[in-house]
């Protein structure tokens, strides 16, 4: 029993254990890498053909102007909550059980900033003109307007993106320092470098976690503001069923919600692929599951919230849209979508014993898939129904989207992939052997 | 000069430091090497710390300078505005609330990289003990009439190693 309770192993054998990959990579490995690779060149041609022939290559059209892009942006800032809030949260209640959690998470936040950050610049169509979103003046009096949400959005992501990487640097600088003396001499010069010469004294430990936790506050506030900048995009419209109060908590639930989702789906991958079974077990896939599920029934109150209102105030233009999502174009992508985030995640969730490492993955791939679909069932029907009914119109992507789409996917495997051979992606240092399991 | 003595229990280290500091060692004379952070109780070797206040002047000066900022540019590049003002209380809030977010995250860890030392020029004479796991290294700076004593007191708490390094 003793051993499957990684705090009772020795300290030698954790850095042994946690180190390791880093070294070895096998053939399985090198395969998904190309292969994703090979999907990513796939989703930059496509961006090629966009940049060369205009967006006419894209399915959007008059009166859908946002399509794919806006529902990928909107998606991929919303994982990214994973990681950072959920790590504050974790690091805040000083729960013990995090600690194996925590790095998984911080980077699954930068990466999908990363990757979400791009669509803005994507949409842009003249994607070489992305400067033009900086606020700065200029001869041709384009100084942005600040009014606008899309201004904000820059603004959050920035601050979010510099938080989040810095929040993930600084509990990375102890083990990197371990791994100064690495035996590849490529390695040891990036490891000596990051490490910024720590030497782990009890100055530099001490501010390390004044940092830690002062961050952890900071970037508590910046994740909360983000997802509800980027929900004010819609709100800010008076569009039929964007402009909701409740918009702001809504995404921001959303996003926790499939940032849990995608972290689940990540360490069980890892766990399996890095053979971390000591490290991740059973208590952190459960005590993970229940908080999918609490994000499951507290989406299903916001999403049932939302269209009850609607429903009951029965206004002709926003009961388009309505009708439109529950029984019209929209509805099987409605309906998989209530499956996918309520039905799957309550019954295999929320019955204990059906409660495994294996349900928590399947609920969290369903949940992603979920989420994607309530990002596209947001965004398109209010745009292909707008208040005036004469000017409706269908969206269809093309296949420059899908592969656009499917390239951000396979990048994100990439970069993870690629992050857990150059760092250790369990916190070497915060595994301390003690007596007894704290939590 | 330098003495460097491993522990490997950590109140016989915390006894060392508090006989150290009783025979006229100051805690700024000490540091404690180790793999992972060592909790010392408090009162052993407390390190004051300016971070929380730096990270909220970082913010109030960021947050500050962006809200002139955007006042300064709203009014220098008028938009029409079909009647509204022309300062937006609503836009500049938020990108202010962003920026004040962003003075701090920057004021933390510029003050982190300060406070730790990893910022600072080091002398490279000042001996850095190679730390094995589980170990906990005391690093004492001590002059020579201190020498003699301060070894003693390492010794009876419980040092496993003691090493004296002379400074170049």
């Amino acid at each position: 029993m003793a051993a499957s309770v990684p705090e009772l192993l020795p300290y030698a054998k954790i850095r042994e254990d946690l180190f390791r990959p880093l070294s070895s990579g096998s053939s399985r490995y090198w395969i998904t890498v190309f292969a994703a690779l090979a999907v990513v060149v796939l989703g930059m041609a496509a961006w090629g053909i966009q940049v060369r022939d205009g967006m006419g290559v894209t399915g959007l059209n008059r009166p859908v102007f946002w399509g794919f892009y806006i529902v990928d942006f909107v998606f991929w800032i919303g994982i990214s909550h994973a990681g950072t809030l959920i790590s504050a949260i974790l690091r805040l209640t000083d729960a013990a059980w995090r600690k194996p959690v925590t790095r998984a998470a911080e980077a699954i936040t930068v990466f999908c900033l990363m990757i979400g950050g791009m669509f803005p610049i994507i949409h842009l169509g003249r994607s070489w003109l992305f400067f033009w979103l900086i606020p700065y003046p200029n001869p041709r009096m384009l100084w942005p307007n600040f009014r606008s949400p899309l201004l904000w959005d820059l603004v959050a992501i920035l601050t979010y993106v510099t938080g989040s990487v810095i929040y993930l640097y600084l509990p990375l600088i102890p083990d990197m320092a371990q791994l100064a003396e690495h035996n590849v001499p490529w390695r040891r010069k990036l490891y000596r470098i990051l490490s910024l010469g720590w030497t782990g004294s009890d100055r530099e430990w001490h501010a390390l976690e004044r940092a830690m936790k002062l961050m952890a506050c900071i970037i508590l506030a910046v994740a909360v503001s983000v997802h509800t900048v980027v929900s004010w995009d819609f709100a800010m419209s008076i569009a039929p069923m964007w402009h909701s109060t409740i918009f702001g908590p809504y995404f921001v639930s959303g996003a926790i919600f499939s940032g849990i989702a995608a972290l689940l789906l990540v360490l069980g991958i890892l766990r399996r692929a890095l053979g971390l079974e000591l490290y991740l077990t059973k208590h952190h896939f459960d005590n993970l599951s229940k908080l999918l599920l609490l994000m499951s029934l507290l989406w299903f109150y916001f999403t049932f919230a939302e269209y009850q209102t609607v429903w009951y105030g029965n206004e002709p233009s926003e009961m388009a849209v309505f009708a439109g999502r529950i029984r019209g174009l929209y509805a099987p992508y409605f309906w998989i979508m209530v499956v996918c985030n309520f039905v799957v995640p309550f019954v295999l969730l929320g019955i204990r014993k059906l409660r495994t490492i294996s349900t928590a993955m399947i609920s969290s791939v369903c949940v992603i898939i979920g989420m994607w679909l309530e990002r596209y069932i947001i965004v398109v029907p209010t745009l292909g129904n707008p208040r005036m009914n004469t000017a409706s119109g269908v969206y269809t992507a093309t296949w420059i989207e899908f592969a656009i789409t499917a390239a951000t996917f396979a990048g994100m495997i990439v970069l993870y992939l690629l992050f857990s051979k150059l760092f250790p992606i369990i916190a070497v240092w915060e595994f301390k052997p003690h007596a007894v399991e704290e939590d | 000069m330098y003495l460097i003595a491993d522990f490997r229990e950590q109140p016989k280290l915390e006894a060392a430091i508090l006989a150290l500091k009783a025979a006229g060692i100051t805690a700024d004379d000490m540091d404690v090497f180790s793999e992972e952070p060592v909790e010392l109780r408090r009162g052993i070797l407390d390190r004051p710390s300016r971070m929380s206040l730096v990270s909220v002047l970082g913010a109030i000066a960021t947050g500050g300078l962006a809200t002139v900022g955007l006042y300064a540019a709203q009014q220098s590049y008028r938009l029409v505005t079909g009647g509204m003002p022309i300062f937006s209380f609503w836009g500049t809030g938020v990108i202010s609330y962003e920026a004040t977010m962003l003075g701090a995250v920057l004021a933390t860890f510029g003050w982190f990289l300060w406070e730790s030392g990893l910022l600072r020029k080091r002398d490279k004479n000042i001996p850095v003990p190679t730390v094995l796991p589980g170990v906990m290294c005391l690093r004492v700076r001590c002059f020579d009439p201190h020498v003699t004593r301060a070894r003693q007191i390492l010794d009876s708490a419980g040092a496993t190693d003691i090493a004296r390094k002379e400074v170049a």
